[in-house]
């Protein structure tokens, strides 16, 4: 039936945009950023059908990104949480309108700021998609400079390297409730971009951009790390043990080779520093793994212990002490890893 | 037509300057005793290496200016320097122009000039700024090896004294490598 709804081209472009959001069509979103168009106050009651139909897809998507599969019975995401809670509030709107409405293929003028608003777990998996269509384009930043962006925790724990040194928004969200099976969805999502980071860090010159990226990893990670504690949901973090195992066993510590020689020894040293927040996740977990041991057979939290113990086996003992040897290196007066070429690193 | 004149302007800068750069960095204690105590043992090593002692921390002033600082407390180390210059710039330059541009050829021309030196004592701070850093990383790895050394003898210290407690001390053994090898008694 709504093959045959007749909307505005501006509406026509906000559909098309939620669509290519949800379904993970960077193309035909970035066509869409490049363009502008004027919007009218209020969109029309097809249109706010149509967005509503497609926003009903979300779940789908998030599940097709891929949780933890396996083969056993019950081990499908989908087949672990029933598809609800995830609402959307007029903040989902106000991003694609924005997002239609301003020309971020140039950079001026800049473009007028996306408010603050309160995000439901909708609202901040559209921002995630958005963030994650635009990567890549000079649209990604403008994109996370806005307000209400930077206001997601999804955001940041997602993208937070593009949050430089502002403050991070409370994570607990994240831990419970529909927040929760979205941050399951996207694990194996969050492990390959958080990896990815920790291999640019390698190649980063200025001091001052790799301190503000680590501030930002760090507050995202840290932040996270204690709301899933608090929640009692360590299983959400996991993200951090599959994104750091294949770099602690290749042994490509982040240690950054390039940093510009003549810049003052104390950025240099704080930026080394800065670069081990996702190793400072790893101890963490490697604290986590040892209170874990602890738990006795007789005890409630048993099953929970050994899944978790299970999960951080791709790390164990050795790779958290080399996290540690990286982490006192990284600080250390003069750092004494070997590094290979940053251009020769191929991510795993 | 207009008279044409000789504009001279002349302009003066005398800045002092200071740069400084730093580091700080943990050291790698290892816990055999309570904290104080490897504290104690650790100041005393870097007292025999030219330290002073004053409460919790150990200071030294290297003969190039270098400022080690050791917080017991806290097991780090801090290394700064500090450097200071006066600079005195000055600028000369003389124009003809028409009489009746004079007052604004001289403030153009005047503008330019301080914009000038400015940029000359930004250019020398920077210098300075290059030549502290480089003197201050020249230092670091003969200071590593110190403070590493200093950290092994207070750590052979700590055992020797954990040994004791446990037993009576046979004999003490420390080879080329610097591995210690301690008979006790028990």
């Amino acid at each position: 039936m709504h093959d045959e709804a007749v909307v505005a081209a501006s509406e026509h472009d906000l559909v098309m945009l939620a669509r290519g959001l949800i379904e993970g069509h960077a193309t035909e979103v970035v066509a869409i950023l490049c363009r502008t168009r004027a919007l009218p106050p209020a969109i029309s009651t097809t249109c706010a059908e149509l967005m509503r139909e497609t926003l009903a897809h979300v779940w789908p998507a998030l599940w097709r990104r891929g949780g933890p599969a396996g083969t056993q019975p019950g081990s499908r995401i989908w087949e672990r949480y029933p598809p609800v809670g995830l609402t959307f509030s007029a903040a989902t709107l106000q991003l694609l309108r924005w997002l239609v409405a301003t020309p971020l293929a140039v950079s001026r003028p800049i473009p007028p700021p996306l408010a603050a608003a309160p995000l439901t777990i909708g609202d901040q998996v559209m921002v995630y998609f958005a963030l994650e269509a635009a990567a890549g384009t000079s649209a990604q930043a403008a994109i996370a400079a806005q307000p209400l962006v930077r206001a997601a925790p999804l955001a940041w724990l997602g993208f937070a390297e593009l949050f430089g040194d502002s403050r991070a928004p409370e994570l607990g969200s994240l831990c419970h409730g529909a927040g929760a099976i979205v941050v399951e969805s996207l694990t194996g999502e969050l492990a390959r971009h958080w990896r990815a980071v920790e291999l640019t860090k390698r190649a980063i010159v200025d001091p001052n951009a790799l301190i503000a990226l680590g501030a930002a990893q760090d507050a995202a990670l840290g932040g996270f790390l204690a709301a899933c504690d608090h929640h009692r949901r360590r299983d959400l973090a996991a993200f951090v043990i599959d994104a750091a195992a294949p770099l602690l066993q290749r042994g490509i510590a982040p240690m950054p080779a390039r940093l510009d020689p003549t810049a003052v020894l104390a950025s240099r040293g704080a930026a080394r520093v800065a670069a081990g927040a996702l190793l400072r996740g790893v101890m963490t977990w490697a604290g986590w793994d040892q209170a874990h041991r602890g738990v006795r057979f007789i005890d409630d939290d048993y099953a929970v212990a050994q899944r978790l113990l299970a999960r951080f086996e791709a790390i164990r003992a050795t790779g958290a002490a080399r996290a540690a040897a990286w982490l006192a290196d990284l600080a250390a007066l003069v750092p004494t890893t070997v590094l290979p070429s940053a251009a020769t690193v191929v991510p795993p | 037509m207009s008279r044409a004149i000789q504009v001279r302007v002349s302009e003066s800068i005398v800045r002092t300057i200071h740069v400084e750069d730093g580091v700080a960095s943990p050291l790698e204690m290892l816990p055999i005793l309570p904290p104080a105590r490897m504290a104690e043992l650790l100041a005393r090593e870097l007292e025999a290496l030219g330290f002073v002692r004053d409460g919790s921390t150990c200071k030294r002033i290297e003969p190039d200016g270098i400022e080690v600082t050791v917080d017991l407390e806290a097991a780090t180390v801090a290394v700064k320097l500090g450097a200071g210059a006066r600079i005195a710039e000055s600028i000369e330059q003389t124009v003809q122009v028409g009489i009746e541009s004079k007052d604004h050829v001289e403030a153009s021309l005047r503008g330019r000039m301080v914009r000038d030196l400015e940029s000359r004592v930004a250019d020398q701070t920077a210098d300075l700024r290059r030549a502290v850093t480089a003197q201050l990383e020249a230092k670091l790895a003969d200071l590593k090896i110190e403070l590493d050394a200093a950290i092994g003898r207070a750590t052979v210290g700590a055992l020797t004294e954990k040994a004791s407690q446990l037993g009576q001390i046979e004999s003490t053994h420390e080879d080329e490598a610097g591995n210690v090898t301690i008979r006790v008694r028990l």
